[in-house]
């Protein structure tokens, strides 16, 4: 990673995809002959280096797993950045679009994609890293039919409980209810939602919520899940964006939407689209479904069970770290807001340390 | 290589990048580097509390600012300027943060936190009473451009020097943790507690200003334990028999270490701010240490002879 390389070091082939911020080429390591993905990000004369760029790279330097793609290398150019990355054939929308009978995909390959997708999510969770932009363009599939979560650019590290987020991510046809309802504390089960929507939109070839805006996605997902009420969804008339509906759609079977998907996979399904973000089912738990009970039987006996227990253990500490967030942050505000009064009237604190700290001086 | 779990760590530097310095190979010595490191991180402070950043936030810059200076390939005070440096690493961890900060008002809190009448100028024994003349640290919009192009160059630099390591794990929330772990934050919590909890994060906010760069050199649990380990003694807090700090992964040796070394922090603090405070000098600028090396070989070609350049 730390090795400089020069962008001549890649020869650049054809054009792979376009993002929002970025454009995508295919590229040839003229050393190696290795076949790369380059991401040209372009520097903005206003803002600098886009954040989007700081939180991908930052993130993926940390992110190293199976089923999410690796970064190799950061190229600086005067008024350019250029990421290397693994390549990859296609995003999954494009697989889909090639492959799939209309799109939609068989049984067996549903059900590969979907375990190798919450593997990688499960993974981001483990390590406090949200993805926030799960569509299957983001998602990439190799010749050997891994597939892989690309494109950090929205994704953040979080301590529990996040608030304060903006509700701007997401693409809309992939986004939870709740962040659709203005929810500004949501977590982890944003990026199963969009799990659970990519999961049937494989299975069908089509998406499963196409709204064209934040109140007609809100809609389609009511129309098929059900209008939630104060009575099955406590406390939703709290949130921002909140309306009472003059419709109030029953809930529909899932089944008659997708009648190719098995009942375990049905149940699967939907503990992922439940629109309480904590009755969503987690990773981790998603992985040990019965739905995938194939897939786990014929892995190798992978993970020895100290692996786990660590993990565990891992999972316990943040979430008990979770808790003393909110404390820790009082406190530290508070004095803040102290210090911050003092600066602006030209003082100082400590010993030049008009922040936490100086034990003694006060 | 697959690395391990990483949400309660950060990579440290080696005891090789901590002193083999671009600044040092440029002819700065070790004390004056520390003064520097020091200045730099205080105005950092400084100016993410005027732009009401979470302290998180702030300890993420001042981390940056550190590893940026780390190394034969890190920056040198000669050629990158603690003031750029200390505002690009704000602007960047501010600007995928929750907590975006335009570039004119990072600009803005630096020219105040430079000029002349910069509170961080001032002998913190003596406080100021006078309002400050805004005219002094005003930016004009020629001079924005000038200086957002500088802010956002250094910024391209800054990432490169670090390789975009911009991920910093910060103890405070572990040490409280630990403290609930350790069964001492009872709920409601009594005056003694919340003052155990007070001292472990003033502790922790204090080995940020470590010459030594504790935060570089060992891990959040290990900072977290010594923190608290301090702050027990402080208040006389009785902690668990044994070595308790093992259950947290951290030995004998490395807690001895922190203690004594976030034990002296305060100390050397209070003489670097005695030493500025008596001309209010504030070296934040290239020319500013290219001026106070000039001033450290006359003042020792005048104490010995024969002294060559
Ligand atoms: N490693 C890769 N191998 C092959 N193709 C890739 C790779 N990375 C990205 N692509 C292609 O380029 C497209 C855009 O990439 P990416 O999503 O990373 O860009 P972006 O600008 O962040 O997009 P967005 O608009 O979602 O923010 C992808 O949808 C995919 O088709
Ligand atoms: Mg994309």
């Amino acid at each position: 990673m730390d090795k400089r390389q020069h962008p001549s070091s890649f020869q650049q082939l054809e054009k792979l995809g376009e993002g929002t911020y970025a454009t995508v080429f295919k590229g040839r390591n003229r050393q190696t002959g290795e076949l790369v993905a380059l991401k040209e990000i372009n520097l903005d004369s206003e803002e600098g280096t886009p954040s989007t760029a700081i939180r991908e790279i930052s993130l993926m330097k940390e992110l190293k797993h199976e089923n999410i793609v690796s970064l190799y290398d950061v190229i600086h150019t005067e008024n350019k950045l250029m990421l290397v990355f693994e390549y990859m054939d296609k995003d999954l929308k494009k697989y889909m679009d090639s492959r799939g009978n209309q799109g939609a995909l068989d049984q067996f390959t549903v059900k590969s994609f979907m375990h190798q997708l919450l593997q990688g999510i499960a993974f981001c969770h483990e390590n406090r890293v949200l993805h926030r932009d799960l569509k299957p363009q983001n998602l990439l599939i190799n010749s050997k039919m891994q597939l892989k979560l690309g494109d950090f650019g929205l994704a953040r590290a979080f301590g529990i409980p996040v608030n304060t987020f903006s509700n701007e991510v997401v693409t809309l046809w992939y986004r939870a209810p709740d962040v659709l309802l203005g929810s500004r504390t949501y977590n982890t089960s944003i990026d199963i939602w969009s799990a659970g929507c990519i999961m049937a939109e494989m299975y069908t070839g089509r998406p499963l919520f196409p709204g064209t805006t934040n109140d007609d996605q809100l809609q389609k997902i009511f129309r098929l899940m059900g209008t939630p009420s104060e009575r099955s969804w406590p406390g939703i008339s709290q949130f921002p964006e909140y309306k009472p509906t003059a419709q109030n759609y029953f809930t529909q079977d899932l089944r008659i939407i997708l009648p190719t998907v098995d009942s375990a996979g049905m149940d699967l399904l939907t503990r992922m689209l439940q629109l309480r973000p904590e009755m969503r089912i987690s990773a981790k738990d998603a992985l040990n479904h019965p739905w995938f009970r194939d897939v786990n039987n014929q892995m190798r006996p992978g993970q020895s069970s100290q692996q786990q227990q660590q993990q565990q253990m891992v999972a316990q500490q943040q979430q008990q770290q979770a808790q003393q967030q909110l404390h820790a942050q009082q406190v530290q505000r508070q004095q803040q807001q102290q210090q911050q009064q003092m600066m602006m009237a030209g003082q100082q604190t400590g010993p030049g340390q008009p922040g936490y700290g100086m034990p003694t001086y006060q | 290589m697959a690395e391990p779990l990483s949400a309660l760590s950060n990579p440290l530097v080696t005891p090789d990048q901590l002193t083999t310095t671009s600044s040092q190979l440029d002819g700065i010595l070790a004390d004056l580097e520390a003064s520097l490191r020091f200045t730099g991180a205080q105005l950092t402070q400084a100016a993410g509390i005027l732009l009401h950043l979470p302290q998180e936030l702030i300890v993420q810059a001042i981390v940056l600012f550190y590893r940026f200076y780390v190394g034969s390939e890190g920056g040198s005070f000669l050629i990158n300027s603690v003031q750029d440096v200390s505002a690009a690493c704000i602007y960047l961890v501010a600007k995928p943060s929750f907590h975006p900060q335009p570039p004119r008002s990072v600009l803005n809190v630096y020219a105040y936190l430079t000029s002349s009448v910069s509170p961080l100028r001032s002998n913190f024994d003596q406080v100021s009473s006078e309002k400050p003349d805004p005219k002094s640290y005003y930016v004009s919009e020629g001079e924005y451009i000038s200086r957002r192009s500088t802010l956002l160059q250094t910024e391209s630099i800054v990432l490169r020097a670090i390789s975009f390591t911009t991920q910093v794990k910060a103890p405070h929330t572990l040490a409280l943790t630990y403290l609930q772990t350790l069964s001492v934050l009872p709920n409601p919590p009594t005056d003694k507690s919340k003052a155990l909890a007070r001292r472990t994060l003033e502790h922790l906010n204090t080995a940020l200003f470590s010459p030594q760069l504790l935060y570089l050199t060992h891990q959040p649990n290990g900072l977290a334990i010594a923190a608290i380990y301090l702050a027990a003694r402080e208040v006389g807090q009785k902690l668990t028999a044994g070595e308790w700090w093992e259950v947290f992964d951290v030995d004998r040796e490395e807690l001895g270490f922190l203690v004594v070394g976030l034990g002296s922090v305060e100390g050397w603090v209070k003489k670097e701010m005695e030493e500025r405070g008596a001309d209010g000098r504030l070296m934040v600028t290239v020319k500013d240490v290219e001026e106070e090396l000039a001033r450290r070989r006359k003042e020792e070609g005048a104490g010995t002879n024969n002294v060559e350049d």
